[in-house]
């Protein structure tokens, strides 16, 4: 018998032979290294759930892994999960499902438009429905729907961060319906509970009040906006937060509705029509600014003399094509020298936070040498910028933690970009 | 029987090989082309030598051109294309455009041979920076340099160290558009990584696939030469983009075979760039209100057993105005449209 009849180097989970347990590194020569049949029920299964049919279409010209930012730090991409389909895996029930984060850049460049922005939600839905959902994610569903936030937090807490400046903001909260502000700003649970989301969010107001807008924020009354849980495959709760969302946008009469999470933006601009009928004239905040340029710049008087870089959001960049308005905003800070890293643009790479990773570093850690965000940070160390910038709330923490994994504590900082617009605009 | 002349328009291979069928069976051609000069993308482009016999193509499509011009029969109109038509079947009027003059020509029947275009790669959807680096290059920059004997680094006019092809640039692909595989691609590009080996021996090339589509006798007469008589190297898995470090480029894409991402540095990247219906293809399309097949080449009737007969009567086409070609292809089909449209002259 040739002794590579049998796989050696894989072992099953587990293998109970009549009645024992021979898990572990006994069951190793149970698996015939020979492929005896190929299992396609999972691919059969997959393609027939509507929204996931593009990944029949798959023909290996491996385009996509090159592609995918997971792919850099473990095994991942279209191409990869179409062979596991076909030997077996059923992707409804395997991690796999998890590791990608619809960064969209697979479907940047697949000749064949498999879609995996399309198939992996549609898929998650069939999971969460089948139980099959990672505990972590588990977690952060049942605090979204019991507090409206994925962290957990109290409802009532989610305007706390406005106390040290509640005179100069307008919370609508307990408004009377028809109140109206030129903006509305809705702020996000990483600007409304995280520490350092919270610095972003004071230097936002600060921004808007020089700029002499009229704005107001929901305060208490805003939920998160719901892209991440649809992306899990929560359609039923999204369309929740967006009823809920949206009837406050309708409640306070505005010209524009400001965002400052990219995720915010997808969800309000691409999907909540379709489930409000409403459409709303949402920006996100780097638009905001940029299309107030000229009057920020006049405000912005201080130099920040220092060497940044900047990393795009998927969800701003590939996922809604905005990749100017957060540059404009950068070679207007006066001072700063901008180098972009190799990785920019439509071929950006991805922190790793999007569609559900955020909450899935456990999961996703074990099939992967380092996070996402660690290899990005990388990156920008290598460009030699002092300054990392960002415009999604996800992203300072993210990469505030891979700047410690990479020992570049003192060398880069993380900061959000209006944040240093604000840090150039002397008090006044 | 109408004596009227029949109207090639194109003189590129498909062309020339239907006007000189024409005469050879004792009737009037008159050839209509764009440019100044015959021989269609092969001499507009500057091939260098021809696959699979490595023919040199200047001479190789020169004997062709003689035995046209050579030819009392054949009536040639270079700088002119055709504008308009009036008649139908038997007994058409056409109008040949010559800058600003023009004349009425009547014919008996017609063959649209008007080719093809190269892909522009600055469509791609992939990042490969044609329009950005120098040292990225199309088959047909390759071609032109090593018509001259020569291949080099555009950049800096140094031999390179390693060489890669890209291959299904612009083809098979739903996003662009251009859902065909062009066919002759994966023979040209060994083609010219034999050449290239045949210039720098010391040379590594690389050929980077999806399928190697090295179709019929090409399979052992281009693409296991390449590898077996020139140690070309063939990886099966496609670059996804390419970016700079210093003067290097690095191709980045996935190796298949072994499921593992690459990066891999490399002097010049040629793009395999495919075939799409050529500019006059889509005019002629217009003029002779000829439909079009779904990937918007010149569209026949009779599926696989009638390649050159259209649904507009007494109107041929031949090469690569139908659809991806090669030469064999393209003189075959020449040929086939001669005696059809002589048939239907005598006919009508
Ligand atoms: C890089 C590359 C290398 C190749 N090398 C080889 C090879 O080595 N061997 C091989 O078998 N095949 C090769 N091919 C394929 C080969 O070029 C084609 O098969 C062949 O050129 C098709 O001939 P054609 O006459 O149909 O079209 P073309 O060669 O494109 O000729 C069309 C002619 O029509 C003219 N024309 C266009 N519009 C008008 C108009 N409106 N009025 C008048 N005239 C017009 C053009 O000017 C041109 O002269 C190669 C292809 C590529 C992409
Ligand atoms: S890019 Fe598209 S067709 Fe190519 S391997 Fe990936 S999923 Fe398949
Ligand atoms: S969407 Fe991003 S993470 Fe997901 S498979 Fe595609 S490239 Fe990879
Ligand atoms: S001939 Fe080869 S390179 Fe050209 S499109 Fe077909 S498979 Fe791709």
């Amino acid at each position: 018998m040739s002794e590579h009849k049998y796989q050696d180097s894989v072992q099953l989970e587990q293998v109970i032979v009549d009645g024992m347990d021979i898990s572990g590194h006994w069951n190793k020569m149970f698996v015939p290294r020979a492929l005896t049949q190929f299992d396609i029920s999972g691919l059969e299964q997959l393609r027939d759930i509507p929204g996931a049919e593009s990944i029949n279409n798959c023909y290996q010209c491996a385009k996509c892994v090159g592609s995918c930012p997971v792919e850099y730090v473990g095994s991942y991409g279209p191409r990869k999960i179409y062979r596991k389909l076909q030997i077996g895996t059923n992707l409804i029930e395997d991690d796999y499902l998890w590791l990608c984060t619809t960064c969209k850049n697979c479907v940047r460049v697949c000749p064949k438009e498999v879609n995996m922005g399309e198939i992996i939600p549609a898929a998650r839905e069939k999971a969460v429905l089948g139980g099959f959902i990672p505990d972590e994610i588990q977690e952060m569903l049942q605090s979204v729907s019991e507090y409206g936030n994925p962290m957990g937090e109290s409802a009532r807490k989610r305007a706390k961060w406005t106390k040290p400046i509640k005179d100069s903001i307008k919370n609508l909260a307990k408004a009377e319906e028809g109140e109206s502000v030129d903006v509305l700003w809705f702020v996000g649970d990483f600007y409304a509970y995280h520490g350092r989301g919270n610095d972003a969010a004071l230097a936002m107001v600060n921004v808007f009040n020089r700029l002499g807008v009229d704005f107001g924020i929901l305060g208490e009354a805003e939920k998160t906006d719901g892209d991440s849980q649809r992306l899990v495959g929560e359609s039923g709760l999204f369309e929740d937060l967006a009823n809920h969302n949206d009837a406050l946008f309708e409640k306070f009469p505005h010209k524009d509705l400001v965002v400052n999470d990219p995720h915010a933006y997808n969800a309000i601009k691409k999907f909540y029509p379709g489930i409000t009928g409403n459409t709303r004239n949402v920006t996100h905040y780097t638009q905001f600014l940029s299309s107030r340029l000229d009057e920020l710049k006049a405000l912005m008087t201080k130099s920040f003399d220092k060497k940044v870089t900047f990393h795009d959001p998927c969800y701003l960049g590939r996922h809604n094509d905005e990749y100017n308005a957060p540059r404009e905003l950068i070679n207007s800070i006066p001072g700063a020298t901008f180098i972009e890293m190799p990785r920019h643009k439509e071929q950006s790479y991805c922190c790793g936070g999007g569609g559900g990773g955020m909450w899935l570093d456990g999961l996703v850690a074990n099939y992967t040498s380092e996070r996402l965000s660690t290899n990005r940070v990388r990156e920008a160390v290598e460009t030699g910028a002092e300054v990392l910038l960002v415009c999604c709330p996800y992203e300072v923490s993210r990469f505030e933690d891979a700047v410690k994994a990479v020992n570049a504590e003192g060398k880069l900082e993380v900061m959000d970009i209006v944040e240093v617009i604000n840090a150039c605009i002397p008090e006044g | 029987m109408s004596d009227n002349p029949i109207l090639v328009i194109g003189g590129g291979p498909a062309g020339l090989a239907a006007a000189k069928g024409i005469a050879d069976l004792g009737r009037k051609a008159v050839l209509v082309e764009k440019e100044e000069y015959l021989g269609g993308t092969p001499i507009k482009e500057k091939y260098a030598a021809l696959t699979p016999d490595f023919r040199d193509a200047e001479e190789a499509m020169g004997e062709m051109i003689k035995a046209v011009t050579d030819d009392g029969n054949v009536e040639v109109i270079t700088n002119s294309t055709v504008t308009s038509v009036e008649g139908s079947a038997g007994n058409m009027k056409v109008s040949v455009q010559n800058g600003g003059s023009g004349k009425t020509i009547d014919v008996s029947s017609v063959i649209v041979s008007t080719g093809f275009d190269h892909f522009d790669p600055g469509e791609e959807t992939q990042v490969y920076g044609y329009y950005e680096y120098d040292d990225v290059i199309t088959l047909t920059d390759a071609e032109k340099m090593l018509k001259e004997h020569k291949f080099v680094k555009p950049s800096s006019g140094e031999a390179p160290e390693s060489v890669c092809f890209i291959q299904c640039v612009g083809s098979r692909d739903r996003q662009i558009g251009n859902q065909w595989c062009s066919k002759v691609c994966c023979g040209i590009a060994s083609k010219d990584a034999m050449e290239i080996k045949q210039i720098l021996p010391d040379a590594k090339v690389f050929v980077f696939y999806i399928d190697l589509r090295a179709y019929g006798c090409w399979e052992d007469d281009l693409y296991w030469k390449a590898q077996e008589e020139y140690k070309v190297n063939y990886i099966k898995g496609i670059v996804t983009e390419i970016t700079k470090q210093g003067d290097k480029l690095i191709v980045k894409g996935e190796d298949t075979t072994m499921g593992r991402p690459m990066e891999i540095p490399m002097d010049v990247v040629v793009l395999s760039t495919g075939m799409e219906p050529s500019e006059g293809t889509k005019e002629m399309a217009g003029v002779f209100n000829l439909p079009l097949e779904s990937h918007g080449y010149i569209g026949t009737i009779g599926g696989p057993l009638n390649t050159v007969e259209t649904s507009v009567p007494g109107v041929f086409v031949a090469g690569a105005s139908t659809g991806p070609a090669d030469l064999e292809d393209s003189v075959s089909m020449g040929g086939n449209a001669a005696m059809k449209a002589c048939a239907f002259a005598m006919k009508n």
